[in-house]
């Protein structure tokens, strides 16, 4: 043993000599280490499910169109300029005189008439086919077209010239341009692939070929995604050489790594409680920007319960100390709700602001009902402390008024599925919603969306009206209308919309997240000092 | 001895099936499905449809179970529902890197149990045997999720001795960029398998040391060294290979506590995720993998028992 330790010693030495990190000194690429809880599982782009893909393919792609980190109104990209007709039915596109593929290929109207078709193809599997159902002749194609390929034509998609295209939709839907977020696919390589076997192609693991301000460099299955600036981005080459897109499943291993400096940038959920810690570090940053997610409680007001009495959903929803929520669970970070329509919207209602608990109020409302003390049960998911934390502070103050609230805490798919079967009377969830303050997707009784089965047809009517408008004037008059029936009827009890909280080395600089995407300026992002991770 | 075989190859064979039956009803009864729509993303229910169209998941469980069962005799295990890839290309891209990190664990491990083992065994009630009873218990109970944070703490972090994320840096992946980026994982495994062993090995040499055989040999005049070597180990080798064995299976499904803290790309944390998503054909395939290793583990455990000990032999 004795004669081991000063080899053990020696081996250490070694082996801790080792590290591998380049020193980074002038003239050298600079490179950035960004963590992730998990890896991309798909880098075609109209094949994203999850998160990781989603970020991993705002690298790789350039979308059709933008919209502005601050007032979510749509802006060019790939497409430079638009142009919309008298009807607000045609909508003229035209792409980047510059926007080329990285084989070198020119971007063009048949790029997007392609991947349009392909969305609305009938083997088609993505999520993108919401935003295409507006457009004319997109149902037929979808209920109809015969062959295996995306082939064939659209009757509202004409490709007018090698970069102008047109779209004209069924009837008007002010949202449309907002929707167009989608990046392409490329038609030389893709257009003799059955659309069927699309999602499984090569090219969405490859991706031999894309458009973004990043071209692909290697992906490694459970370990990292690497990405080498793109010289023929449209909009320039992206001033970092280098980005390591790393899968660090555990988040506290995260924080450390960012603080010994191996790591530049942890996006987006960085947890309320490191925030602290990462600010006493002075190589380190945090932002934060608000984001299109609410959390809320649904009430399921289809089962027969007390609930269906809407003094008891009232008496419930004046329970709620929304201001406490935000400032003692998420520390701040994060916006009280009062109603679906968030602050980032151009027809959000501050006026909404006021909180309003009254425990006095609350439990006369009870009574009134008819219900001297009652029995109801929450369902929420197992792994978020927040919506704990919610559960914790609901079950307290109705325990004031009479109301025993059992708390149950399920796994996260148990939980989808007691929610998607409608089996629980309260439910903390969580939900995304568009830049386009249209709140049909989840208020419209006819939607796909509406998986509270809300039903108003005062609603429904509102809001098929104001998607109908252009003015955000008209638009912002109705929708706040549609809102304040929704909250007369209390279908669920707003809590708050969590801000993204993104840490990041003092070197980076430039770094403007977007409300849907932490990536939206990445060509922009500079290291000072050229300098990268060491 | 070959009836024994045949019967224990059949017996094999049913278990596998066992296993795939219960493992397909349960993946299906349990709630969710590879698709699951997270209502935090828009989702398309016509798109979900066809999804499970195209991949045959619309059609009743029997059939299901039929097809996947007859394309898996034939060898086709099937492609994942999450990465779109064949689940074989899958399994085979993650092993080696598992298994450099549990085969190295365990042979470590297991020599420093031997040599511990038998050390404290023969110093029994020593304070050196004392406190190795104490480290094997704490080493059992400590959480290796615990320790693996604190080892990163001080080790990658107050003292950046070695690197805590992964298998390689970004673009190096040299042998001693590979071998300092195994160091931490390796202590986590290594202080709970050489715990868990050195009791095993400790508890079956003093129960061979007690043996009226030893103290025979003993006073026949032989040395401490050759009454060790020649009459305590081979007996007090059953227990030990035992033990042995069945980590066997364990090194192929991987360390997967230690696979996430350190975010080790090995096939523990592909589990993980896949039994998450709900993949059923990559579920089946690593729970049928698994309980093939097991039987093989104890079938190996049985013939080398027989090699073993001459007294199995002549009952067998």
């Amino acid at each position: 043993m004795r004669r081991l330790l000063p080899l053990l010693c020696l081996l250490i030495l070694i082996l801790s000599g080792c590290h591998g990190y380049k020193e980074h000194g002038a003239g050298q690429e600079s490179e950035l280490h960004v963590a992730a809880i998990a890896g991309p599982v798909t880098l075609n782009p109209i094949f994203v499910r999850d998160s990781a893909s989603a970020e991993v393919a705002s690298l790789l792609h350039a979308s059709l169109l933008i919209t502005d980190p601050d007032t979510l109104e749509p802006m060019p990209h790939l497409v430079s300029s638009w142009d919309v007709l008298g009807d607000n039915l045609t909508y003229i596109f035209t792409l980047q005189e510059n926007a080329y593929w990285t084989d070198g290929v020119s971007i063009t109207a048949e790029d997007a008439a392609f991947t349009m078709r392909v969305i609305c193809h009938p083997d088609y599997t993505g999520w993108l086919f919401l935003p295409l159902r507006y457009v004319a002749g997109a149902q037929e194609y979808k209920e109809n077209h015969q062959s295996l390929f995306a082939d064939g034509l659209i009757e509202g998609i004409e490709v007018l010239g090698e970069k102008t295209f047109s779209v004209t939709l069924k009837e008007p839907y002010a949202p449309f341009l907002s929707l167009l977020t989608f990046p392409l696919l490329p038609a030389h390589l893709l257009s003799a692939v059955e659309v069927g076997q699309l999602e499984a192609h090569e090219y969405s693991l490859k991706l031999p070929v894309s458009s973004g301000p990043y071209l692909l460099a290697e992906w490694d299955a459970d370990e990292y995604v690497h990405v080498k600036a793109n010289p023929d981005f449209f909009l320039g080459k992206p001033e970092i050489d280098h980005i390591y897109y790393r899968f660090i499943p555990n988040v506290e291993t995260q924080v450390i790594e960012l603080l010994a400096g191996k790591l530049d940038l942890i996006p987006t959920a960085v947890k309320v409680e490191d925030v602290k810690l990462l600010q006493t570090d002075p190589q380190i940053k945090i932002y934060t920007n608000p984001r299109l997610v609410y959390d809320y409680i649904a009430i399921n007001t289809n089962k027969d319960s007390p609930l269906q009495d809407r003094r008891v959903r009232q008496a419930l929803a004046t329970l709620v100390n929304r201001r406490e929520i935000v400032d003692n669970v998420l520390l701040g970070y994060a916006d009280p709700l009062y109603g679906p329509l968030l602050p980032l919207h151009f027809a959000y209602d501050e006026s909404l602001q006021a909180e309003t608990v009254d425990l006095a109020a609350a439990r006369e409302l009870l009574v009134a009902a008819g219900y001297n003390n009652l029995q109801l049960n929450l369902i929420f998911n197992a792994g978020n402390l927040v919506r704990e934390n919610v559960a914790l502070l609901l079950k307290e103050q109705a325990a004031k008024i009479g109301i025993e609230i059992q708390l149950s805490l399920l796994e996260w798919e148990a939980f989808l599925a007691a929610v998607n079967e409608g089996d629980y009377e309260l439910a903390i969830l969580g939900r995304g919603v568009e830049a386009d303050p249209d709140l049909s997707y989840h208020w419209h009784s006819e939607s796909l969306g509406n998986a509270l089965g809300y039903k108003n047809e005062e609603v429904d009517l509102l809001l098929e009206q104001a998607s109908r408008l252009t003015t955000q004037r008209e638009r912002t008059f109705l929708y706040r209308q549609a809102q304040k029936k929704i909250l007369e009827d209390i279908p669920a009890i707003w809590l708050y919309s969590r801000q993204a909280i993104h840490a990041a080395t003092a070197t980076l600089e430039k770094f403007r997240p977007h409300p849907e995407s932490v990536f939206f300026n990445v060509h922009e992002w500079t290291l000072k000092g050229g300098e990268g991770s060491q | 001895m070959i009836f024994q075989l045949v019967r224990r190859f059949t017996q094999t064979l049913l278990v596998l099936f066992g296993v795939s039956v219960a493992t397909f009803l349960t993946m299906h009864w349990a709630p969710g499905h590879p698709l699951q729509a997270n209502p935090e993303l828009r989702l398309d229910p016509t798109a979900v449809e066809r999804w499970l169209q195209l991949r045959n998941l619309d059609q009743p469980l029997p059939a299901q179970y039929l097809s996947w069962l007859s394309r898996m005799l034939r060898g086709d295990f099937g492609q994942s529902l999450l990465y779109n890839r064949p689940v074989i290309e899958l399994i085979r891209e993650r092993l080696p890197s598992t298994l450099l990190l549990t085969v190295t664990a365990f042979l470590i491990g297991l020599f420093l149990a031997l040599v511990v083992g038998i050390y404290v065994a023969k110093k029994q009630n020593s304070w050196v045997d004392r406190m190795v009873q104490v480290y094997s218990l704490a080493g059992i109970s400590v959480p290796g999720y615990w320790l693996g944070i604190v080892l990163i703490i001080c080790f990658a972090y107050r003292f950046p001795l070695f690197s805590a994320v992964g298998m390689r840096t970004p673009g190096d992946g040299s042998l001693p960029d590979i071998l300092q980026h195994m160091v931490l994982p390796l202590i986590v495994m290594v202080f709970h398998n050489f715990a868990y062993y050195v009791r095993h090995v400790r508890s079956a040499v003093l129960n061979v040391l007690n043996l009226d055989f030893v103290r025979a040999a003993k006073a026949r005049g032989l040395t401490d060294k050759q009454v060790m070597l020649w009459h305590v180990l081979p007996n007090s080798a059953i227990p030990i290979v035992t033990i042995a064995a069945l980590s066997l299976p364990v090194l192929f499904t991987g360390a997967m506590m230690a696979e996430q803290v350190f975010a080790w790309p090995g096939i523990g944390r592909f589990i993980v995720t896949s039994t998450m998503a709900r993949d059923y054909p990559v579920i089946m395939t690593v729970n049928l993998y698994t309980a093939a290793l097991v039987a093989i583990a104890n079938f190996l455990a049985d013939v080398l028992y027989l090699f073993i000990d001459p007294r199995l032999r002549v009952k067998a």
